[in-house]
C-alpha cells in the first residue's frame, strides 16, 4: 500500500471514529452533575408526594439544562414541571413551563419531545375548559404523531374523545374512546386503557344509554384497582353511581356513592398524612 | 500586432456547438435514466398495507423481504384508527408470489440484532394477494422482552439453587459438628482399648490368686479366663480396624464438604455475573436501544389529567 493511500485511509478511519463517538461534553462536568442530582431529587420528592419540593427541583433542573443547551433535558424537565404544577393546582405556571419548548422554535427538540409537550398543553387546556385551544394543540400533537412512530396515540385519542364529549358529541367520543382502548393494549398502556373505558362509559351515559355504560366502567374500575390509583377509582365509582342513577337503580347508585365516599375519605386522610410527613421532614 | 486566425478554424462552429450540446444532453438524460432505473421509478410498484398498534422501529424505506429476498420497501406511514397504517411498496413482478393469507412481521436479519426488515411470511393459499390488500401484522419481540422473559424464568431457578446450596451449606455445618464429635470418640478408642487390656490383666492376676486359694474350683475359673484372654485380643483388633475405617470416612466426608462449599460460592457468583452480563449488554451499542427504559425519568403523561382532577392527587 502506497504511503499517501495509507495516510488517506488513516484519516478516513479517524473521521469515522470521531463520527461514531457519542458526545461526552457535559457528562462529567459539575453542571451536568448538578442537573442529574436536581432531576433525581425532584423525582424522589414527586414519588413521596412532596409536589412543592418536586416543582422547585424540576425548576432548578430546567434552569441548569437551559444553561447547558441540553435540548432533551430542557423538554423533559419542562414537561415534568408542568405536570407537577398541575397537580398543585397552578395551571398558569403549568402552562408557562411548557413555553420553554413551545416558544423556542430555534431549539432542535426531538419529535418525541414535541409530541409530549403539545399533548401536555392539550391536556392542560382541556382541564381548564378551553376546548378550542385543546383541539388546536391535540391537532398539532397528532400531526407530529403521524410523522413518526408514535407511542402516545392512545393518550391522544383519549384527549380527543374527551374534547368531543365536552363538545356534546357523545357518539364521536365513544368511537374515539373505543379506538383508544384498542390501541392501548399491553402492560404499558393499561392506564390509558382504563381512561378509554371510563370515557366510553361516560359517553354512553351522555348518549342516554346508562345500562350500556356499566361494563366499560366496571372494567375501568378493575384496571384502576390493579394499578392502585385512588383518584381514578374514585372517578370510576362516581361514574358508576351516575350510571346506576340514570338507569333508575337508586339502591345501586347509593352503594356506589357510599364506596366513593369511603375512598374519598381515605384519600384525604392519606393526603393529610403525607403532608404531615413532608412538614416533619422540613 | 495581432496574427490573423487560420482560415477554417471557426468554420461550422454552430454545428460543433450543437453536437457538443447534444452529447451533453444525452449524457444527462442517460444519467437520469440510470438513477430512475436504480431507484425503481420505472418499475411498477404494487402497494400492500397493514395496520399496527405500535409502529416503533418501522421506518420509511425499510426493506420488505420474502424468503429473505428484498421485494420492496416500506412506503408511507400514517396515523389511522386503531394504529398506524403502514404502506408497503412491492415490486409489481413479485406481488403474484405473495399468496393470500400471508402476513407481515417485524424481524431482524441476524435474529436479535442486525438490520430491521419487514418479513412477509407467505400463507398457504394458491391465490395471490390483490394489489392494495390489507395484510395482518405481527410485531416483533424486542431484546428487552426476550431478556425479561429469560430473567422471569431464570430468577426463580437461581433462587431455588441458592436456597438449596444454602441448605447444603447448613447441613454441611451440622455434619462437620457430628464428625468432629465422632473423631473425638475415635481418638479416645485406644485409651479405652488400653483400659480394657489392663482390666483383663488384672482379672488374670485375680484369677491366679484365687486359683492358689481354691483348688478345683479355680481350675474351672482358669479355663474361663484363658478363653476370655483369647477373645479379647481378637476383639481389640476388630475395634482398631473399625476405628481406622471411621477415621478415613470422616476425612473423606470433610473433603467432600470442602469441595461442595465452593459450589455455593460459584452459584452465587454465577447469579451475580449473570446480572453483570445483563447490565453490560444494556450498555452495548447495538442492544442499547432495545433496553431503553420506557419512563426515561418522565412523569406519566396521562389523559386523566384532562378531566381537571389532577389536582386532587
Amino acid at each position: 500500500m502506497s504511503r499517501p493511500l495509507a495516510l488517506w485511509l488513516a484519516a478516513a478511519l479517524l473521521a469515522l471514529a470521531a463520527g461514531c463517538s457519542s458526545p461526552v461534553l457535559n457528562r462529567g462536568s459539575p453542571a451536568q452533575a448538578r442537573l442529574t442530582e436536581a432531576e433525581a431529587r425532584a423525582a424522589a420528592l414527586a414519588r413521596s408526594g412532596d409536589y412543592g419540593g418536586a416543582a422547585r427541583f424540576y425548576g432548578e433542573a430546567l434552569r441548569i439544562a437551559t444553561s447547558l443547551e441540553n435540548a432533551d433535558a430542557i423538554a423533559a424537565n419542562a414537561i415534568n414541571l408542568s405536570i407537577v404544577n398541575q397537580w398543585l393546582g397552578r395551571d398558569a405556571q403549568a402552562r408557562d413551563a411548557l413555553a420553554a419548548v413551545l416558544d423556542a422554535p430555534r431549539v432542535n427538540f426531538s419529535e418525541r419531545r414535541k409530541i409530549q409537550t403539545e399533548l401536555r398543553r392539550a391536556i392542560l387546556e382541556l382541564a381548564g375548559g378551553n376546548l378550542g385551544a385543546a383541539t388546536l394543540w391535540a391537532g398539532e400533537a397528532e400531526r407530529h404523531c403521524a410523522q413518526t412512530s408514535c407511542e402516545y396515540a392512545a393518550t391522544l385519542l383519549n384527549v380527543r374523545a374527551q374534547i368531543e364529549l365536552e363538545s356534546g358529541r357523545p357518539a364521536e367520543a365513544a368511537r374515539l374512546a373505543q379506538a383508544a382502548a384498542e390501541r392501548s393494549r399491553g402492560e404499558a398502556g393499561r392506564a390509558e386503557a382504563a381512561n378509554a373505558l371510563r370515557i366510553l362509559g361516560r359517553s354512553r351515559i351522555a348518549a342516554g344509554e346508562p345500562s350500556a355504560a356499566f361494563e366499560p366502567l366496571r372494567s375501568a374500575l378493575d384496571i384502576d384497582r390493579e394499578l392502585g390509583d385512588p383518584r381514578k377509582i374514585l372517578a370510576d365509582l362516581a361514574e358508576l353511581a351516575r350510571a346506576a342513577d340514570a338507569a333508575g337503580d337508586a339502591d345501586g347508585a347509593r352503594r356506589y356513592q357510599e364506596r366513593s365516599v369511603a375512598v374519598s375519605r381515605a384519600m384525604h386522610e392519606a393526603k393529610s398524612g403525607a403532608e404531615m410527613e413532608v412538614l416533619l421532614r422540613r | 500586432m495581432s496574427k490573423p486566425l487560420p482560415s477554417g478554424r471557426f468554420s461550422r462552429l454552430v454545428l460543433k456547438v450543437n453536437v457538443f450540446l447534444l452529447i451533453a444532453l444525452a449524457m444527462v438524460g442517460g444519467f437520469m435514466g440510470l438513477v430512475a432505473y436504480k431507484q425503481g421509478w420505472l418499475v411498477h410498484q404494487s402497494p400492500l398495507h397493514f395496520v399496527t398498534a405500535n409502529a416503533l422501529g418501522i421506518n420509511k424505506g425499510m426493506p420488505v423481504k420474502l424468503h429473505g429476498f428484498t421485494i420492496g420497501q416500506v412506503g408511507e406511514l400514517s396515523l389511522a384508527e386503531g394504529g398506524v397504517d403502514v404502506q408497503l411498496s412491492i415490486l409489481g413482478q413479485y406481488l403474484p408470489r405473495i399468496p393470500q393469507g400471508s402476513f407481515a412481521r417485524h424481524a431482524r436479519e441476524s435474529g436479535v440484532i442486525g438490520t430491521a426488515v419487514i418479513d412477509i411470511v407467505p400463507g398457504r393459499s394458491m391465490m395471490p394477494l390483490a394489489e392494495g390488500a390489507l395484510i395482518p401484522f405481527e410485531p416483533a419481540r424486542g431484546v428487552s422482552e426476550i431478556i425479561d422473559e429469560f430473567r422471569r424464568q431464570a430468577v426463580p431457578a437461581f433462587n431455588e439453587i441458592k436456597q438449596a446450596m444454602a441448605q447444603v451449606g447448613r447441613s454441611g455445618e451440622d455434619i462437620s459438628r457430628i464428625l468432629a464429635a465422632l473423631r473425638q470418640e475415635v481418638e479416645q478408642l485406644p485409651a479405652t482399648h488400653r483400659a480394657v487390656r489392663e482390666l483383663v490383666q488384672q482379672t488374670t492376676k485375680a484369677t491366679l490368686e484365687l486359683n492358689r486359694q481354691a483348688g478345683a474350683t479355680l481350675a474351672a475359673a482358669e479355663r474361663a479366663a484363658g478363653t476370655v484372654e483369647q477373645a479379647v485380643p481378637l476383639l481389640s483388633t476388630k475395634i482398631d480396624a473399625a476405628a481406622t475405617q471411621l477415621k478415613k470416612t470422616g476425612e473423606e466426608a470433610q473433603a467432600t464438604l470442602k469441595s461442595a462449599r465452593p459450589l455455593l460460592d460459584q452459584g452465587e457468583s454465577a447469579a451475580r455475573e449473570a446480572g453483570d452480563v445483563l447490565s453490560a449488554a444494556k450498555r452495548v451499542w447495538p442492544l442499547a436501544d432495545s433496553f431503553k427504559d420506557s419512563s426515561d425519568g418522565m412523569l406519566p403523561i396521562d389523559s386523566f389529567e384532562a378531566q381537571g382532577r389532577g389536582r386532587g392527587r
